[in-house]
């Protein structure tokens, strides 16, 4: 039963855009990508997705050991803030952006006035948008391995003059690495497919800012499927990637 | 832990999305003349506010007429998503939609069977021209097209692979340049006006998906000049914006089709009052409607009752004169490599 599910569920629309996408065959589907525009999209996606998987992995990693470590006046109301991303529609987190950085903003204003920094309408707005959307990922993946740690040999570091510093880096984290990595791929992948938000702040121009999923919803409005499909399929093939490394860490942490 | 969370939401999102399956769905009596009918309108987002008008006084008269009540199910998006609905299934009586091409791809479909340009306006029931707004008091004094090529210039136009309006926006620019009405472009000249539009797409700041998604994003105060249609600008300085309204002396005339769907109005039983419909749309009491809300009219007398409020430009030429219809200019502009596709790459590298 719940295979057939899965079938239906999963298998046979992800069939659907892997035939699709090959449907010119390996050429085609080497042609499609390989468009100045196509190909900058998709390196954009990745490049932005890569930064903020990187300083989501930093923040996220401290996040969770502030939440879970330290005792203080409204901790368990962030606890619940964290999941938030997840249940706004992240069109209206794009909308909340531009309204916060774009040029008629205040902040936005001051920004491009003194320093002649854009974000929205321009990749850090990307990047912003994409560490938003993606916030709890990296959190709620270290933090219940936190709350299992065992603090006997933190302790034990401590009783040895050990600071607090040296202890979360060589106590700490090597018991979180897998889980971090496991987080950063997870908001990776999720970054990738990401839509909503970017297609408000990102400003869409081809080959400045114009993401992979703006681009596959461009070639699809004007009747170009083949395109639209290779992309996809690149995208689904490094998400699928992703998600089997994941799957790899979850067992090595299990057996660990 | 979290993929636990991912399935609790997946399967609140599967329940939810089961529910809205399982809503009760009209039973589809059959055609009969007092009984209630009711008819699908699948539009573009621009003339919105003039269907709004317009239904309610068709409603009344066709009530008066036949005795029969109509309702109507009215649905607004972009063009071209709305066109492929109707081909995809959607099914709709009525189609009135931005371009020309839109209707094609449903005649193409094999859903619209009749010949929809017979009559004398050509089944088309309103136009317009590609104009610009500008902040109030044009502070970066627009006046042309090639005003636009200052350097700084923060310019808003849609995205031509996903908007019709973009398409007319890229050709109405090329086709100025083309006719030699752009200061400083050599007439006939496609290299001179293929580098022109390159200058002109080095100052587009955002491009958004669709005309309405533009136009909203510059009265959110983004950009110097958004390149849009007559009608959206005349509609929301309506609505009380401040922006105003800057006609470029050479442009194209933007002509917005309507169709009944035969495939459709025949399985609904809805062909009589589908075909009024449409004629209806080219009385003078609606074009009228039409004309008070941004859309110039194709009646010759509601054209010049209405003359001071759309002015006549010195050049205007069409998508069938200047660039021998949709057929050959979407290919030409707008393919994989196209004269906008390779301006729009060459101009960020």
């Amino acid at each position: 039963m719940a295979l057939i599910y899965l079938t239906v569920m999963l298998i046979v629309p992800l069939g659907v855009i892997a035939q699709d996408g090959l449907r010119a065959g390996l050429g085609g589907l080497w042609h499609a990508i390989t468009l100045p525009v196509a190909w900058h999209a998709l390196t954009l996606t990745l490049w932005t997705a890569a930064v903020m998987s990187i300083l989501n992995t930093v923040m996220g990693t401290l996040t969770a050991y502030v939440l879970v470590r330290y005792t203080f006046v409204g901790r368990d109301l962030l606890n619940a803030i964290v999941d938030l991303p997840l249940a706004i529609p992240t069109l209206v987190t794009g909308v909340m952006l531009v309204v916060l950085y774009g040029p008629q903003s205040v902040l936005g204003g001051w920004l491009k006035q003194t320093w002649d920094l854009r974000i929205v309408f321009a990749p850090p707005g990307i990047v912003l948008a994409l560490l938003f959307i993606t916030f709890p990922f990296v959190v709620r993946a270290v933090q219940p391995v936190l709350l299992n740690l065992d603090r006997d040999q933190e302790e034990a570091a401590a009783t040895l003059g050990a600071s607090s510093w040296t202890i979360f880096r060589r106590v700490t984290f090597p018991e979180l690495i897998l889980p971090v990595i496991s987080g950063a791929l997870l908001s990776f992948a999720r970054a990738i497919g990401e839509f909503g938000a970017i297609v408000i702040v990102a400003g869409n121009l081809p080959m400045f800012s114009q993401t992979a999923a703006v681009y596959v919803l461009g070639e699809v409005e004007s009747e170009n499927r083949l395109a639209a499909s290779a992309i996809s399929l690149v995208m689904l093939t490094l998400a699928f990637g992703l998600v089997l490394s994941m799957d790899w860490l979850h067992k090595r942490q299990q057996g660990h | 832990m979290l993929f636990q969370r991912f399935l609790t939401i997946i399967s609140l999102v599967s329940i939810l999305s089961l529910t809205a399956c399982a809503a009760p769905t009209n039973p589809n009596s059959a055609p009969n003349a007092q009984a209630p009918v009711k008819l699908i309108l699948g539009a573009y987002t621009t003339p919105r506010e003039a269907y709004s008008k317009i239904i309610p006084s068709f409603v009344a008269q066709w009530k008066a007429k036949t005795g029969q009540d109509v309702t109507f199910e009215e649905s607004y998006q972009g063009s071209g998503a709305q066109s492929r609905a109707v081909v995809e299934g959607f099914e709709a009586d009525v189609v009135a939609l931005s371009l020309e091409a839109d209707i094609d791809r449903i005649t193409q479909a094999g859903l619209i069977t009749h010949d929809w340009k017979a009559g004398a306006q050509r089944g088309m029931v309103s136009t317009s021209v590609v104009a610009f707004a500008v902040r109030a008091g044009n502070p970066k004094n627009i006046h042309d097209w090639a005003d636009l090529t200052q350097p700084g210039l923060e310019l808003l136009t849609p995205n031509p692979k996903t908007s019709g309006g973009a398409m007319w926006n890229i050709l109405a620019l090329y086709g100025a340049a083309l006719r030699g009405k752009v200061n400083g472009v050599a007439a006939n000249d496609e290299a001179a006006a293929t580098q022109f539009l390159q200058a002109v797409l080095k100052n587009v700041a955002v491009m958004d998906k669709g005309a309405r998604e533009s136009i909203t994003n510059f009265e959110k105060g983004v950009g110097d000049v958004a390149i849009t249609y007559e009608n959206e600008v005349l509609v929301g300085r309506q609505a009380g914006q401040q922006y105003e309204l800057v006609l470029p002396q050479s442009s194209i005339l933007i002509e917005n089709p309507v169709a009944v769907v035969d495939a459709y109005t025949d399985k609904h039983g809805t062909r009589a009052v589908a075909e009024a419909f449409v004629a209806y749309l080219f009385t003078r009491e609606a074009q009228e409607i039409f004309a008070r809300y941004g859309l110039r009219s194709i009646d010759p007398q509601v054209a010049q009752a209405t003359a001071q409020q759309y002015p006549t430009l010195a050049d205007v030429f069409t998508i069938d004169g200047q660039f021998g219809g949709w057929a050959q200019a979407t290919p030409k502009f707008f393919g994989d490599q196209g004269l906008y596709t390779l301006a729009a790459s060459a101009v960020q590298e």
